[in-house]
């Protein structure tokens, strides 16, 4: 059992409304800076897979939208808001730890 | 020449699901002409010896609208045996169409199919306004046989313009909408499809115009198609429920005509959905009225390693292992106290997509020979030859393998015999190929070689006679395709002709074939010989001829209304 802080970005690096892409243990993820907080998800979106990078438009209130299919994922949760009941985005939990912003991987 | 064209010696499988026999088959003028043992000469023979010579496959669920305007084969229907394709379905076509209401259907395609806009706006040129002019678009220009039904959301559209993603329709505006699918049936459509689905919506985030039409308006259009004796009806409600199969009742009882809901599938987290489902819709046919089920043939698989695994990321513990790198993973895989973590976040009986089935997960290929013994086994089989339980087993095997082990899961059709109960149901349809939809997320064009390469040859979960009147007569009887289907003398010579051996799909590979550059996924076949329309042969072993002899199949009111003239 552990923790782990995979550090992906330094504080600051993003500016608001802002995306980075990381490589956390071989899998595509997306950091986003939405109204002062971080979020990391998957980068590819549960609905068709696709691309986040490119398909995907951050909302207010910590959500993204697929613009596929228009799918909407609350980036805390990861729970699919439109359509509701629908597959989950993965998410992370990121925080910032310093200078620096940190994936915390607990297992 | 007696014959256009002789296919010797095959084994024919007429369509009719009767047993088949060894015959040749004689073409003349696009028709079969005769089938038996043909004596006389024709300017083309294809040795058939070996092989099985069946009807066409018809498509009947395809989003083809676009992609026929600039691919006259479909691509790839006929390397699958494809010689008919349905367009037009889920509400969804490019006719009736007025002026300035284009970018209102490009934006419901754009998003609900997820064809590239770019794709669209150069490949689509809009010189028609009725269905029967759309049809016209394809005559003498097209490889394959096509046909379509008039989708609810252009109609809608056409009446209402922009108020149609906004309200319900007026008394006067339904009854225009009532003239266009009458006038869209006489040009030519098969029927007429709709689109409730709440899932479904335009490119700016509205809902596609079919979803604001209430049962009053539904059952008013499909009245069209009822009170004229005339067309199919497919639908897309998002109401798989059983609760819902009392609507499926009402609209085929009042239109008595085909009705096509979406859609039946084995799921492991719903496990008995399907069979509550075909039971719900058994009287409906009981009491004289038909409510197809549409159901596809192609597991939804993943083939993963757990050095890249997604199917676990629905339990928190799981989940943040897949992230770590891999050594770290490794090491915690390892560890008894994190491994009594992953099985207690198994064990969270929250519902998830993934089944946490041992005994359906599976070891697809291993990476070290002397595990080779593990292929193909569950993790449930793999645990008992290893003396182990299944998730030690699973992990373990795994670690031994530094974590290359390929495993297979399917969470949608992998149960082989409930998904043998639900192809062979005579309630269900076969095949959602959705092709030229998605083009860049899948490519199903093998639902067909893969009904019989996997569930008739492999899994044995009905006869190859039976797999093919599912993909050839029963569609062409319930979308009323006149003299298509079958292998008789006086029916058009649509053919697929293939070795029952090998006929199979590969897996989908990228191709940058479609306008503007656009990138697509592709499919190809194996044992699918030789695909023949009308006569002609447009497809042998994987390369097309160039021919163009596809017809435009037009329905039922159109003949009528050309019988009479």
């Amino acid at each position: 059992m552990g923790v782990s802080y995979i550090p992906v970005a330094r504080a600051g690096e993003l500016t608001p409304g802002g995306m980075k892409e990381v490589d956390l243990g071989g899998r595509p993820v997306l950091l986003a800076f939405v109204e002062g907080k971080y979020f990391a998800f998957s980068r590819q979106c549960p609905h068709e897979e696709a691309d986040l990078k490119s398909a995907g438009q951050l909302l207010g209130g910590g959500k993204i939208r697929c613009n596929n299919h228009s799918y909407c994922y609350d980036l805390a949760s990861g729970e699919c808001t439109l359509p509701r009941g629908a597959a989950p985005l993965t998410v992370l939990p990121a925080e910032e730890r310093g200078e620096e912003i940190c994936i915390r991987l607990e297992w | 020449m007696a014959y256009d064209l002789i296919v010797r010696g095959g084994r024919i499988v007429d369509g009719s699901g009767l047993p088949s026999y060894v015959a040749d088959v004689g073409v003349k003028d696009g028709k079969i002409a005769e089938v038996g043992r043909l004596k006389e000469s024709a300017a083309r023979t294809l040795d058939a010896n070996g092989l099985a010579v069946a009807p066409g496959f018809i498509d009947h669920h395809t989003h083809l609208d676009a992609q026929m305007l600039w691919d006259p084969y479909g691509t790839c229907e006929p390397q699958h045996g494809v010689t008919t394709v349905v367009m037009g379905n889920c509400g969804l076509a490019l006719a009736p169409i007025k002026n300035g209401d284009e970018d209102a259907i490009v934006k419901s395609f754009v998003r609900v199919e997820a064809i590239p806009r770019h794709a669209l706006e150069q490949g689509v040129k809009w010189n028609w306004h009725s269905y029967g002019e759309y049809l016209d678009n394809f005559e003498g220009k097209v490889g394959i046989n096509v046909g379509g039904l008039v989708g609810h959301i252009a109609v809608r559209h056409n009446v209402m313009g922009e108020d149609a993603v906004e309200r319900k329709a007026a008394g006067a505006e339904v009854q225009k909408m009532r003239g266009l699918v009458l006038e869209a049936m006489e040009g030519g459509a098969l029927g007429m499809s709709t689109n409730r689905n709440e899932r479904h919506m335009r490119e700016d985030g509205k809902p596609v115009a079919s979803r604001l039409a209430d049962d009053e308006e539904l059952f008013a259009l499909c009245d069209v198609l009822g009170e004229r004796n005339a067309g199919a009806i497919e639908t897309i409600l998002g109401r798989n429920k059983i609760e819902h199969f009392e609507f499926y009742h009402e609209l085929a009882r009042r239109t008595q005509r085909p009705v096509l809901w979406q859609s039946l599938q084995h799921r492991w987290v719903e496990p008995n959905l399907w069979r509550e489902q075909l039971a719900a819709v058994e009287p409906i046919f009981k009491a004289g009225y038909q409510a197809y089920g549409l159901s596809h043939t192609v597991p939804l698989v993943r083939h993963f390693t757990l050095k890249d695994c997604q199917v676990f990321d629905e339990f928190p513990v799981w989940k943040n292992l897949m992230f770590l790198p891999v050594e770290v993973r490794r090491q915690a895989l390892a560890d008894p106290a994190t491994r009594a973590k992953l099985r207690a976040d198994l064990a969270d009986p929250r519902p998830t997509n993934f089944h946490r089935r041992w005994d359906i997960l599976k070891v697809e290929k291993t990476a070290r020979p002397e595990n080779q013994k593990y292929n193909d086994k569950s993790i449930e089989e793999l645990g008992k030859l290893r003396h182990q339980d299944p998730l030690d087993a699973f992990l373990d095997l795994s670690l031994e393998e530094d974590l290359n082990t390929i495993f297979w899961n399917a969470n949608n059709g992998g149960d082989w015999k409930a998904m043998g109960e639900i192809l062979r149901s005579p309630y269900v349809l076969v095949g959602t190929s959705d092709a030229g939809a998605h083009v860049q997320f899948g490519a199903d064009f093998g639902y067909g070689t893969i009904l019989l390469g996997l569930w008739v040859r492999e899994r044995q979960v009905m006869s190859l006679e039976q797999a093919v009147h599912k993909l050839t007569f029963h569609i062409a009887s319930i979308f009323g395709l006149q003299d298509r289907g079958l292998l008789r003398p006086g029916y058009a010579a649509d053919m697929a002709i293939f070795d029952p051996n090998t006929v199979g799909a590969h897996e989908p590979e990228w191709a940058n074939d479609y306008p503007a550059g656009s990138k697509r996924l592709v499919q190809r076949a194996d044992g699918m010989h030789y695909t023949v329309v009308n006569g002609q042969v447009i497809h042998q072993d994987g390369r097309m001829t160039g021919d163009l002899p596809g017809q435009v199949l037009r329905g039922p009111l159109y003949r009528r209304q050309r019988a009479a003239a």
